[in-house]
Order: structure tokens, then sequence, then C-alpha cells
């Protein structure tokens, strides 16, 4: 069976991290969270993957390459225009000859998540659904005895509680459908219609529940959470780095190859350092951390669970805490990031909540000295912020601060 | 990174082991073996450094039905005949990809067992280790074996004994099988044997496979049996090797954000703010007594050794030259034992620069070649050979194997420089983590290149061109020019800005653009003039500057910016875009861009 990988979207709520790569690529427990769905769909055995990308397409590309190194082969199509979920798919047509499975490239699955539906997929059309309790934002599936009547996208009334995960088992009778979608309100052919249309055509759609993981990181903070969650369950350790005599590790952590991590620093699993990367001396890291490849920290530093992507360095004296901070970002000394709760973060006049944050800083910062920064806060990308600032809002893509 | 693939059916082994093997190529290699069972059931048993076309020139004419083949692409360690696959012990034949953690401890409880090394790698261990268990069943041996062993590992086995059984077994390193009509095999990438069969298995982690003519059979590490499902592949194998993109000159630009790490990885000590080289074997003193540096290198290598004249010089105060290899071994060289003699060359087999490097060998000069091919015939012929490790660069235009050997000019250049106390350890620190940040500045060139792109299409129907830059932005000056006219066909040239008006100032029309290479620095005012000049004849002024610099905007038509960073790093970004630009007006001019006309990737003729 061949996948088809939906990854050419953006992430729009995952700004700032995602002016610069799609959601699909952002880290989470060292590994893009793409990387986990492949993992998943090569341990079930598919492997011939049909990877439909748009936005920013290269970091996928350069990324995973011919999918080799990760057990499986990947062909890209390239949908141009994002013009919904039906338009993403028609992109992968010329490479389907019969069943195939589709799945969101931003959501966090395992490789249970994937079994259940194929042991137990029936009918023309199988979707796989999980239970929520708050639904809000989502699509929900109207059934009766597994048989699906109709998914009501982002309902105003309580009328399920089965969510559409969007992960389906299609036949190629799904392209003759997605021929005569009709584009919808807000302007996108979205691939519910072209299932609706099938349900109203007398096919047989069957949802199949699951209770394996899948996981909807809907704002860049909830990566914090799912990073979390991720490093619990990572199983053993490895390390491959350079632990000085005088550095303490404690409980789950990992270390990549040419990593020093120097005397008197003291880590505390769960925990995964990248490669080639200098910590320390006297660095403190604490649970539930992610730190990618090339990251220098220097002396004196406490983090904790926070995600730090690759190529960023920390400058001496600096305390970070829940905070997401993306590639390429050099960080002076005494950076203090802020913790609050139960915040309420406006993005484009839409108010959001998160149950705990400290900030988000987007790829390819300059921030100098003694820069602080407040609870809830964003940096996008490419600034320059002068040292002894106080960061009390958000501050636009290649902002000056001096 | 190594190749593996293995043969079983009525097919003649050795021909269908050396196709397979070449269609790994294209992922590197630097030595090859193969041990194949003849008809008679002899096993013979063949390794070559170098490339696969020099294995086969060794192997003998022998008919043959099973065998196991490897090639390998040692980003480090040497690739000795010695240490190429196959490994073997009694009746058995092991190639292996991946690392065998614990083979230090095996290998000396093997040693106390009796059992005798040959070679200084882990893959011997599993040879010793199954041949220590082997008694008539394979697979069990191999199962055995492997319950002592940590690490990953895509083997395939041959036993002597057993000419119509192949056993391959894999964890953490890729391994698949192909299943033919009577025939069937085992490969590490599926390109190897696409052109035999499309049917492929793939091995899980712990799986073990005997491998027979008539089918297989695949068990986990306990013995129990698995049943496997067959995939059918339909795949454009171009089209995978390039991975979505159009043309492997812009993957391999993409590459450099990474390729760049690879170069660095292991060789900086930020803190102690030094350079570790330890494969140059040159004492402190030797380096103190240096007189003088003599590059030779041919092409897009020859415009880094500029670039590594100017650092030598400025930095390490060493009287630097630098000649193309084709123009040195006739001019009569005049060189002493007190100079060093570098040739740099991405392929190791640049015909003009091997030559030349053994003249200069004849006159008692210490030689060093830098090479992104492990095992290339540079790294024989030079004293000591430092690897650029870019991994392997397919278009002819070269760019990432280009942006790496600057890198370890770079490195090297600190580490003279520090030797010879020229530069201080604060001044390296600096020097250093700027270095760390350059692929991060590089991946934001690469997220704005369309701006590029829009400058290639407005000059794509321009008939020359010129690159302009000094000091060290005149190496890239060369290197823009030297880009453009290989794969767009457009003449163009690198001229060191001063030098425009001691002639070519003549040519300068408003139909010709001149980029103009102009980070801020020490020369910035002196171009700041030289692009005023050619203002004044009507020329459109591509300026390759700072992106904060407002000052530049006054005086030309398109500004390309690049992030800021130290002056002397600014070649390290400057050299992508002027890659960028050429690839784009090659490809606004439909040129064949990976392959240009009457080019070739490695120039091993005269």
């Amino acid at each position: 069976m061949k996948a088809v990988i939906l990854a050419a979207g953006e992430g729009l709520r995952c700004r700032p991290l995602t002016l610069t790569r799609s959601k699909v690529m952002l880290l989470v427990a060292n590994k893009p969270i793409l990387e986990h769905i492949i993992d998943a769909l090569a341990q079930c055995g598919i492997v011939n993957i049909i990877m439909v990308v748009g936005y920013r397409k290269e970091r996928i590309m350069d990324y995973f390459r011919d999918g080799i190194n990760f057990g499986v082969n990947i062909t890209y199509v390239e949908q141009k225009g994002q013009l919904g979920t039906a338009h993403a798919l028609k992109q992968a047509f010329p490479y389907i000859e019969d069943e195939f499975i589709v799945l969101n490239g931003d959501n966090i699955i395992e490789a249970e998540t994937i079994s259940d539906l194929l042991e137990n997929k029936s009918g023309d059309i199988s979707i796989l659904t999980v239970t929520r309790e708050d639904i809000e934002g989502y699509g929900v599936v109207i059934s009766d005895n597994n048989n699906v009547k109709q998914i009501v996208e982002k309902p105003k009334k309580d009328v399920s509680r089965m969510i559409n995960t969007g992960i389906y088992i299609f036949n190629p009778d799904i392209f003759t459908a997605i021929e005569s979608t009709m584009i919808s309100e807000i302007g996108e052919y979205s691939i519910i219609d072209s299932i609706q249309q099938m349900i109203d055509e007398g096919k047989v759609v069957t949802m199949v529940k699951s209770q394996s993981t899948w996981i909807d990181a809907v704002h860049s903070w909830d990566l914090l959470n799912v990073n979390a969650y991720l490093l619990e369950r990572c199983k053993q350790p490895i390390i491959n780095g350079n632990v000085e005599a005088g550095a303490i590790i404690k409980g789950n952590v990992s270390i990549g190859a040419n990593t020093i991590v120097r005397s008197g620093s003291y880590i505390i699993g769960p925990a995964i350092i990248g490669k080639n990367c200098e910590i320390g001396p006297n660095v403190v890291i604490l649970p539930s951390t992610t730190i990618g490849n090339n990251c220098t920290i220097e002396p004196f530093n406490q983090i904790n669970n926070s995600i730090i992507n690759h190529d960023v360095r920390i400058g001496a004296f600096s305390y970070i805490s829940n905070t997401l901070i993306g590639a390429h970002n050099s960080i002076g000394s005494h950076f203090i990031t802020e913790t609050g709760e139960n915040l309420v973060i406006e993005m484009k006049g839409i108010l959001h909540r998160a149950e705990k944050l400290g900030a988000v800083i987007g790829d390819g910062n300059e921030i100098k000295h003694r820069v602080l920064t407040e609870p809830g806060k964003m940096i996008a990308t490419g600034c320059n912020i002068a040292s002894g600032r106080n960061i009390s809002k958000d501050i636009p893509e290649d902002a000056l601060l001096i | 990174m190594c190749g593996i693939v293995g043969y079983i059916g009525n097919g003649d082994a050795i021909r269908i082991l050396f196709e397979s093997l070449k269609r790994l190529e294209y992922r590197g290699y630097d030595s090859a073996g193969l041990a194949v069972i003849d008809d008679e059931g002899n096993i013979g048993i063949f390794k070559k450094e170098g490339e696969i076309s020099r294995l086969e020139s060794v192997v003998p004419a022998i008919i043959s039905r099973i065998g196991i083949g490897h090639t390998r692409w040692a980003t480090h360690g040497k690739p000795t005949q010695q240490n190429a696959h196959p490994h073997s012990s009694g009746h058995i034949s092991v190639v292996h990809n991946g690392i065998i953690e614990n083979y230090q401890e095996l290998k000396e409880e093997l040693i106390s067992e009796g059992y005798e090394f040959l070679s200084d790698t882990d893959t011997e261990v599993l040879a010793h280790l199954i041949s220590k268990y082997y008694s008539n069943n394979l697979a069990a041996a191999v199962r055995q074996a492997l319950g002592h062993v940590r690490g990953s590992y895509g083997i395939a086995i041959l036993c002597d004994e057993i000419p119509d059984e192949l056993v391959a077994a894999r964890k953490d390193s890729p391994l698949i099988i192909g299943l033919g009509e009577q025939e069937n095999f085992i490969a590490s990438d599926i390109p190897a044997i696409l052109k035999y069969t499309n049917r492929i298995i793939y091995v899980e982690n712990e799986e073990i496979i005997s491998v027979k003519q008539a089918g297989i059979q695949v068990t986990d590490l306990e013995g129990n049996p698995r049943i496997k499902e067959e995939h059918i592949i339909e795949w454009d194998m171009e089209a995978a090797e390039k991975a979505g993109y159009p043309h492997f000159m812009l993957k391999e630009i993409h590459e450099q954000t990474s390729s760049i790490h690879e170069t660095m990885v292991g060789r900086l000590h930020e803190l102690e703010g030094n350079v570790n080289f330890e494969e140059l074997e040159m004492t402190q003193e030797q380096i103190q007594q240096l007189q003088r540096i003599e590059i030779i290198a041919c092409g897009t290598s020859y415009n880094a050794g500029l670039l590594g004249k100017y650092l030598f010089e400025k930095l390490a105060g060493i009287h630097t030259d630098v000649d193309s290899g084709s123009e040195f071994r006739y001019s009569n060289p005049v060189l002493a034992p007190s100079t060093l003699v570098i040739g740099i060359t991405q392929s190791g087999e640049t015909a003009d620069t091997l030559a030349a490097l053994r003249e200069a060998a004849s006159y008692g000069c210490k030689t060093l070649a830098v090479t992104n091919v492990v095992g290339s015939s540079v790294s024989r012929e030079a004293s000591t050979t430092i690897y650029t490790r870019a991994g392997p660069e397919i278009g002819v235009a070269a760019t990432k194997s280009f942006i790496s050997q600057l890198v370890i000019l770079y490195l090297l250049v600190i580490y003279f420089a520090r030797s010879r106390s020229f530069m201080n350890a604060n001044r390296a620190r600096v020097l250093l983590s700027e270095m760390r940040k350059i692929p991060g500045h590089i991946d934001h060139i690469l997220e704005n290149k369309e701006k590029i792109h829009e400058c290639a299409s407005l000059f794509v129907d321009s008939q020359d061109y010129f690159f302009i830059g000094r000091n060290i932005n005149y190496p890239i000056a060369m290197e823009g020019a030297l880009k453009l006219k290989e794969i767009s066909y457009i003449h163009a040239e690198g001229y060191a800005a001063g030098e425009l008006k001691h002639g070519p100032l003549a040519l300068i029309s408003n139909d010709v653009p001149v980029v103009a290479i102009a980070p801020q620095g020490s020369t910035y005012d002196k171009i700041l003039s030289n692009i005023k000049e050619v203002k004044a004849r009507d020329a459109s002024v591509i300026g390759i500057a700072n992106q904060d610099d407002d000052e530049i905007l006054k005086y030309i038509d398109i500004v390309l910016p690049i992030p800021r960073t130290d002056e002397l790093l600014s070649p390290l970004l400057t050299t992508v875009v002027v890659q960028l630009l050429a690839y784009y007006t090659a490809l606004e001019r439909k040129c064949s861009i990976d392959k240009p006309r009457n080019l070739a990737k490695s120039v091993t003729v005269e």
C-alpha cells in the first residue's frame, strides 16, 4: 500500500516558527513531526510514500532526500497554490493505482495508530477517528454503527465526539469524486466534500476508532507538551557524545555524536541533545528539553522544558524555561525568559490560550546581552535586538531594536 | 556510508554484482571488493582501493552464480586494500555497512580465543564471530553472533561450504531484498538492483534472511519465522536521486548548510580558540619554519586556492603563491624544502594537479592534498591528505565541494596562524564562533533565493558579464564568472576591481551587467569608487552586499544581500549568491545545468 502525506501547508498558528519552515518540519523530541509519521509508516511496512509538498518544500526535501535513510522511498509532488486538501491529494493521482492511505504531515501518531486503521478498514473509504471531549475547531463524524453518514466541520452544536483525524484509506474512486468536488465558501477544495459526495452516492464509508496516539499540536506552544510526552516514551537513551568527568547525567538522556558536555554540568532526563554541540561547563538542563545539532550552550545556563532547534548559541548565565527557540539563533549572555500561566495570546486579531509559556523565537535572530522576554512574547525571524531590552510585545520579522 | 550487494541465481554473478555496485557509485566510493564462489566450489575474494572500475580490472573471468560485493565511502579513516570488504574468517566472508559499537571488547575476547585480525575494521569482528558459531547452519550462526553485537549493521554473508545460500541481516542500516525469477538479490539501496527487479522486500531491524535461488526465508533474532510483504517499486531513479529538486546543482547548493557542518565536525575547538588537524602530521616547529606555501589547483579549486593565498598571507604571514596545475608543471618551478605545496582537487583525480604534486615532491617539499574523495589518487600522491567531507557531488559545476574547500582553508589558516603566533586565541575564538554561524547565514540566503532568480531573469539575454571584487572578494568574483561560463554559456570575466581601468573598462557599456562583490570591509570604499567608474559607463551594477548596508544602494541598481558576518568570512556567503545567480541564469536560458556541454566532472586527462 502506498501512503500520501499532505505536507504542503504552512501551519499559520505556529508562527513565527513556521515563517521559515512548515509545521511538519518543527522539532519534537529532536525529530521533525513528519519524521515521526514516516517512522510509524515504515514500521507498518508502508514504504512507498508520495509527499505532497508546497510551502518551504526545500526544507522537507533537504532533510528526507529520497527516503533511503528513513527506510522508505519518497516521491515528491508539488501543490502549487494552497487550494485545499482535495486539491493537494489530486497531485498524487499519477502515482496511485489501488487502495492507499492518506495522512496529514503535521499530526503526531505512532505505528499502532496506523495499524488500527489497516486492521479494521472496510468499505470504499475508511476514516480513522478518535474521541475527544473538546471538539472545538475539528470536524466530527456522525455515524450509524460505524457507517459514516456525515462529517460536520467545526460543529456549533454537540453532535458527536468522534473527531476526524484526517487519516483515511481511499481507493482510486476518490479521484473521480475530487474531479466533481465544488469549491467551498472559503475558496478551497476540501476532501471532506469529496467524501460527503461519495456518501451521498451510496458508497460505503466507515469509521475506525483508535485509542492510539494521535496528537494535533495546534499552536507552537502545544509542541512543548508533545515534546514532553514523546521524551517520556523514548525507550533507550543513547550517549554517543563525550561527557567530561564531573558532569552528571541522570535519567533518560540521549547525547549525539561529537557533542561535548563539559565538567560541572548537570542534566536530568528525559532530554535529548543533538550532534556536535558544546555544552558547558556548568550548564543545568532539566527535564523535557530538546536541544538540536551544532548548538553552543555557554557556561552557567539553566534550560528547562524547552525546544531548541539546530545551530543555536546561548550566552552564559541565561535562564530558559517553557520556551521554543528556532534554528540559527545567536543569543547573548543573561538572556531570561519569563514564564506565565493561562496566557491569552493574540495572533492576527484572534485570541488564543496558552496554559504555560515562556517565549517563542523564530529562526535567525541576533539577540545581544541581558535581554528579557515577558511571558508569551514572540520574536519573529531575522531580528536584531540590542542589549538590555525588555521584550514586552511581539517583535515582527527583520526588526531592529536598538 | 557503504553500499552492499549480493546475488544468487543463474546469471553471471560477477557482472551483476559490478552492475549493482556501480548503481551505488552516486553515493560515493573509495574502495570496493567482492567474494564469489565459482562453479567448482572455490571461493574468490577480490578487493581494491579506488573506484569500482579498478576492482573490475583485477577480477579474473570466472564463472560464478553466487557472491557478495561492497563499496565503501569513508568520511573518516583510511581506505586501504586491507580494510576493504569483504572480511573473512574460516569459511565465512562478510560485507558490512554500519558500526559495531562493542567491537573492541569482542575483538579482545576473540583474540584471547586465538582469532587473528588482519584489518582495523569493526567488520572483521563479525566475520570471526560468525565463523566461531558456524558448524553447518549459516543462518543459525549469524543469529548467534548477532546476539553478542551492539551497534548498527546491514550485512551480507557468504560461506564457501554452501554455494546455494546467502544470509543477510540488518539493524539501523538500510538493507533490502530483491526478488527475481530463479534469482534473488541483496542490496543496501534500491537503485542497485532496480535494473534486474522491482519486487522488493524491506528487511526490518533484527531480521535475518536466508536467501536461496528458489526463495527467501525470514526469521527474527530468536529464530521465529516472519512473514514478509513484497513491494513493487515504481520509481524514477534519477528523480529519486535528485530528491525533488529539478537539478543536482540546486540540490547541492542547498546541501551546503549541512555539508559545511560535516567539514567542520571535530575540527573546531571553540572554547580553546583552536583548530584540530590530527591528520596534518606537522609539528608546531615545522609550521613555524615554513617559508612559503605553493597552492596548486585547477578550475573551481584554483579559485579556492586564490582565497587561500590572501588568507595565508594576511593571517598567518606566510608568502603564498597559487598556480594552476597545468601551468606549474611546465614553468620550471623554483621550490625549496621549506615550501609547503598544497594540491586542491575535488575528485582527487585531476591529472594536472596530480602531476604537479609529484613534481613538487621531487624537490623535497612536503605535499598536502585537500580532496573530497577518500582514497583517491591524490591521497596516495601527497604526503598528507585532508578530506573536505562534502559528500558525493554529481553536478559538474562544483558548489558544495568548493565551499567545503574554503572552510578547510580557513581552518588551516587559523591553525597555522595560531601555531606561528600570528593570531591570538581570542581572535581565533571569535572567528570560530562566527564560522559556526555560517550555515545559518547560508540558510538565510537560500530562504531569499527568489530575489536572485528575479535578478538573473533580468539579464538573461546578456552576452557578457563582469564580476569584480577586491582582496578576498576577488576569488569569489573569479568563481562567479566561472560558474556562469560553465553552465549558462554566457561569456563572463572575473576581475580584480582595481584592474578594470587598466583595460577592460573599454568593454563596459549599458548592456553589460557588472556584479560587484562588495560586503563591508577594508576595501569597501575602494570598490565603491570602482562601482562609480562602471556606473559612469552606464553599466547595470548588481551588488552583493551586507543586508544592512544602506550606503551602497545609492550607487547600484540591484542589491543581493548577505547576512552580516566577520569580514574575513564573507566569501563563504557571497559564494552562495554567485552560485545561485549562475544557476538561475542557466535555468532561464534552458541550459543543461548538471551536464554542461564539453565539460566533465573529473578531468583525468592532462
